[in-house]
């Protein structure tokens, strides 16, 4: 098989609700475990959360999430042109817990419905987690007129809201590998 | 000890040498032989009083006729340069037919001005220095341990009023005011063989050395005080201590080539603390314990490895093994726990080079600095090393830590201004000269020696810490006396690594079946230039803190590659400019504390209610407290910029052009308090981007992710909690619904909580470059606010 070829298929992101949805990423058995080099690795368990409490601005737009009156989220702004609006990621938020999350580096050589023996080099890969628990993960997409909320003249239209509650299931490995000229 | 054939010669006067007797008459002495000190009995004893000045051009010492030389050798008076030093020696022989020896010494220097090796006329290695005052006695048996031609000795004494300095050039550094007091019985000599066995079934003490102090004033040598201003020299610190030993020493004629002799020592350390005192705050290491055995150090006056005089230390082994109980730091003394070493220094073969452990003492130092300074051709070889760290009863071990490397260190006393084209600063100067060197970690074990292998180490990468890496390395760290205020250090660096080598991922070298190329994710072809100017050490009421006044260094990753350090894929170059001030890092002791893991929650029941896990890591442990404050462009060298490049141009050996190809650059990257609120015309930045490390060990929560065997071939469904069981074959089992008794044996992890806050940090453009398009705007601007990210992360093997 094209080694590209072989490359492209082999960058495969399996996120889905359902275990077999993983399209050609076939299981690695243990004899070609045996074969996987690096096992050391690591498995983690544990949770990232923004902004639980707040951030470490207090001023007259940010304050702590106790404070109705502030946001108390992060905010990411950028602009595309030199002298134009800015887009904006406000009031982020949330925390993401999961077990599971795993990193190796790993030599494929086989596998894959033969497309790992075309491909016969190394991998970063990144073992999602099964089920990744969201609590109150929220952002806000807006536009600006200035970087920062505190800056004179501050407008700023709310385009439209995220919020994320609950399970979400991710399966399968997430391969990480250089193709193309470096 | 036929074989040993030196040669001693004092060249010029000794001279000056006063004594007063009380009686009976001094010329009544003579030595005595075996038979006539059985004789002796119930001697009143004799009193010698003595004004001893002593000088010597040269003392020189022949091996192969290769000669070294200390030279301007004196004895006499530490307070009046050109004085003498009182002696009061009482002679007493005991009914056993022991000679006992009461001594009080005032006030005296022992110096040399410099050692210099024949083979290398006009520079040295510096003069050493040793004032004190000496009080105690000495008992000399006749028999040691092996028969009646040995000796035994019995002493104790008290040193008070010591320095002991190290001078270069005109500036030195010394410990001041150093009192020591030992006790040593039962110590015997003997010969056994070829071998002089000194052996020491106890040695026990204390030391307390009130400042370490530096001058850079020819005219204070020796003086805690300085001559202009009459203010205490600056001071390093403080130390203190105590110490109980044994220990067993041989020594042996012949060297490793020829002349010279054969150091082989065992020593056991029963007990020991060391303290260093930085104003009112210390450093504490208590019950320290441990053992190492020295096996064949040769010492040669001979010629290193590029031809040069030295005397030369070679080691046959070295390995040992010591235990830190308590590392006390902060206000209240609280520890952050126990660290062990294990360690094994003797030949080994790495990357297919074998390196052995051998130091080349040569004299001169870095060649701008003056004639005086110390040279130190070095090869080492660690071929294995264990360090495990110990809190609240968990362990983590950092297993398979090798090194090697060679090169040249050098060592001056140096001050302030530029010299033969050379910046230097005042300080004790530590040079790297073509320094080619390695380190790697097998991996992390959690729990005991006999757990499986894992990574971890992925999340101290935020401290800079990579688990393998290998570098050639020029350059230098002038440690200076004083730090942010009072006692401390200051520290201006300059390191430059080329053809560097640097794992952030990497696979265990040796799983098992041997030594095999490691693999991992590398940056690689690694040129990395850092500057640090006055960077304050000290030991505070939090901890240990280090502040950076101004630090700024390039990062060019000619490839970033996956696999292979040197053959795997490359995901392109990487550009890292860096550019802080005000930057800081203070190690505080204690962990974590309570940890509501997987949820949210002051309380185990709010926890428990989120859905989390209540876990209370113990009051020891670590955190690091980092602050980085990005400044923001002043130079093209002085910025915070990241560049990544692809598609380079090759040449003719398909080697990659750096700038030939694609490039993305996110420039002037800075950190800012979000406003100008002190009205200075320019944005406050001080808070810059706090990150707190926190590190322990614990348990934590596994579950297994598919259905059958694991890699252990233990057998479990998706979802099964895994629970450490020393009664099943692998250790551990897969449990569906673990009871309240499982749960207290989930299996212990690398538990890193790292929470990172900035109140503003700015892009000022990312741009785009196209190696025939030219350079590209595509953002014009990006602000981050109020940013405060936790993440709370415990590393166990994968199932």
């Amino acid at each position: 098989m094209n080694r590209r070829y072989a490359h492209a298929l082999l960058l495969a992101l399996a996120l889905s609700s359902s275990k077999h949805a993983v399209g050609e990423l076939d299981r690695l058995n243990d004899e070609a475990l045996s074969e996987v080099s690096g096992q050391g690795g690591i498995y983690l368990s544990g949770d990232i959360s923004i902004n639980e409490m707040g951030g470490p601005i207090e001023n007259g737009y940010f304050g702590r999430c106790d404070d109705a009156g502030k946001k108390c989220g992060a905010r990411l702004a950028y602009r595309l042109k030199e002298d134009g609006g800015w887009m904006v990621l406000d009031e982020i938020r949330g925390n993401f817990a999961f077990e599971g999350l795993t990193l190796r580096v790993r030599s494929i050589d086989s596998g894959f419905a033969g497309d790992g023996e075309a491909f016969n080099g190394d991998v970063v890969e990144i073992g999602l987690p099964d089920t990744v628990r969201y609590n109150d993960v929220r952002f806000k997409i807006a536009g600006s007129n200035t970087p920062r909320p505190t800056d004179p003249g501050f407008q700023q239209t709310d385009i439209f809201a995220v919020e994320m509650q609950g399970d979400v299931i991710m399966e399968g490995n997430l391969l990480v590998f250089p193709t193309g000229n470096p | 000890m036929a074989g040993i054939r030196k040669h001693i010669v004092v060249t010029q006067s000794v001279r000056g040498v006063v004594l007063a007797l009380s009686a009976p008459a001094m010329a009544d002495m003579q030595l005595l032989g075996d038979e006539d000190m059985a004789d002796i009995s119930g001697q009143s004893g004799i009193t010698l009083e003595m004004e001893l000045g002593m000088t010597a051009d040269r003392l020189t010492y022949f091996d192969d006729d290769r000669g070294i030389y200390l030279e301007d050798f004196r004895v006499g008076s530490a307070s009046q340069p050109g004085k003498s030093a009182a002696h009061v020696i009482r002679v007493d022989i005991t009914d056993e037919a022991s000679l006992n020896l009461d001594y009080l010494v005032e006030d005296r220097r022992i110096e040399f001005g410099d050692i210099r090796l024949a083979g290398a006329p006009g520079i040295g290695m510096g003069g050493i220095f040793f004032d004190h005052s000496l009080q105690g006695n000495l008992r000399i048996s006749p028999g040691g341990a092996f028969g009646s031609s040995g000796y035994t000795f019995d002493t104790a004494y008290t040193m008070t009023g010591g320095r002991l300095g190290y001078r270069t050039n005109g500036n030195e550094v010394f410990l001041d005011d150093i009192t020591l007091s030992v006790e040593a019985l039962g110590v015997t000599l003997d010969v056994v063989g070829s071998t002089l066995e000194l052996n020491a079934p106890r040695v026990s003490g204390s030391y307390d050395v009130g400042a370490i102090r530096y001058s850079n004033n020819p005219a204070n040598h020796g003086n805690t005080y300085d001559v202009a201003t009459g203010q205490a020299l600056p001071s390093y610190g403080g130390l203190s201590g105590s110490f109980d030993l044994s220990s067993k020493t041989g020594i042996t004629a012949g060297g490793r080539e020829g002349e010279g002799f054969r150091l082989d020592n065992e020593t056991t350390i029963n007990s020991a603390s060391f303290i260093y005192h930085d104003d009112d705050h210390a450093l504490a290491f208590r019950e320290i314990t441990g053992q190492y055995r020295l096996n064949d150090l040769r010492v040669d006056v001979t010629a290193d490895r590029y031809g040069r005089d030295a005397l030369g230390f070679t080691l046959g082994s070295l390995n040992g093994e010591f235990n830190i109980g308590r590392i006390e730091m902060g206000a209240s003394g609280q520890s952050i726990g126990e660290v062990n070493v294990s360690f094994m220094l003797q030949d080994h073969i790495y990357n297919g080079r074998s390196y052995t452990n051998a130091v080349y003492l040569q004299g001169g130092g870095h060649p701008d600095a003056g004639s005086q300074g110390l040279r130190l051709s070095t090869e080492w070889s660690l071929q294995l090393a264990d360090l495990s760290y110990t809190e609240d009863g968990n362990r983590v071990i950092f297993s398979g830590l090798q090194s090697w490397g060679q090169g040249d260190v050098t060592v001056n006393v140096t001050r302030d201004g530029e010299l033969n084209g050379t910046r230097f600063y005042d300080g004790l100067r530590i040079g790297f000269e073509n320094v080619s060197a390695g380190y790697r970690v097998n991996g992390l074990r959690v729990g005991s020696e006999d757990a499986p292998l894992q990574g971890g180490t992925e999340l101290l990468l935020a401290l800079g810490f990579y688990p393998a890496y290998e570098f050639d390395m020029d350059g230098q760290v002038t440690l200076g006396a004083g730090g942010a205020s009072g006692e401390g250090l200051t520290i201006n660096s300059d390191i430059r690594i080329r053809n560097g080598r640097a794992a952030i991922i990497a696979a265990p070298y040796d799983e098992g079946a041997g030594e095999v190329s490691q693999k991992g994710l590398w940056i690689s072809d690694l040129s990395y230039d850092a500057h640090v100017r006055d960077m304050t050490l000290d030991v505070t009421e939090d901890g240990l803190a280090l502040v950076k006044g101004e630090a700024w260094s390039l990062m060019d990753v000619g490839n970033l590659r996956v696999g292979d350090k040197d053959a795997g894929s490359s995901f392109g170059r990487f550009v890292a400019q860096k550019y802080e001030t005000g930057s800081s890092m203070i190690i505080v002791p204690g962990g974590a504390g309570n940890v509501c893991a997987g949820g949210s929650g002051g309380t185990e029941s709010a926890c428990a209610a989120s859905g989390g896990i209540w876990e209370a890591r113990g009051d020891e442990g670590i955190t690091i407290q980092l602050k980085q404050i990005l400044a923001k462009e002043v130079s093209d060298a002085r910025k915070n910029a990241l560049t990544w490049e692809t598609n380079r141009q090759v040449d003719s050996s398909g080697k990659p052009i750096n700038n030939t190809g694609s490039r993305l650059v996110l420039d002037d990257i800075h950190t800012s308090d979000g406003g100008d609120f002190d009205g200075d015309g320019v944005d406050d930045n001080t808070f810059g981007i706090r990150t707190d490390l926190s590190v322990d060990v614990y348990q934590t929560k596994v579950v297994k992710k598919t259905d059958g065997a694991d890699a252990l071939g233990v057998v479990g469904a998706r979802g099964d909690e895994k629970i450490m069981d020393p009664a099943a074959g692998a250790g551990y089992r897969y449990v569906s619904s673990p009871t309240t008794a499982d749960l207290d044996n989930r299996p212990l992890g690398f538990a890193v909580r790292a929470r990172s806050r900035f109140k503003e940090l700015s892009i000022n453009n990312i741009d785009l470059f196209h190696p025939t398009g030219g350079p590209q705007t595509a953002v014009y601007g990006v602000k981050m606010q109020n940013f405060d990210i936790e993440a709370n992360l415990t590393a166990t093997p994968i199932p």
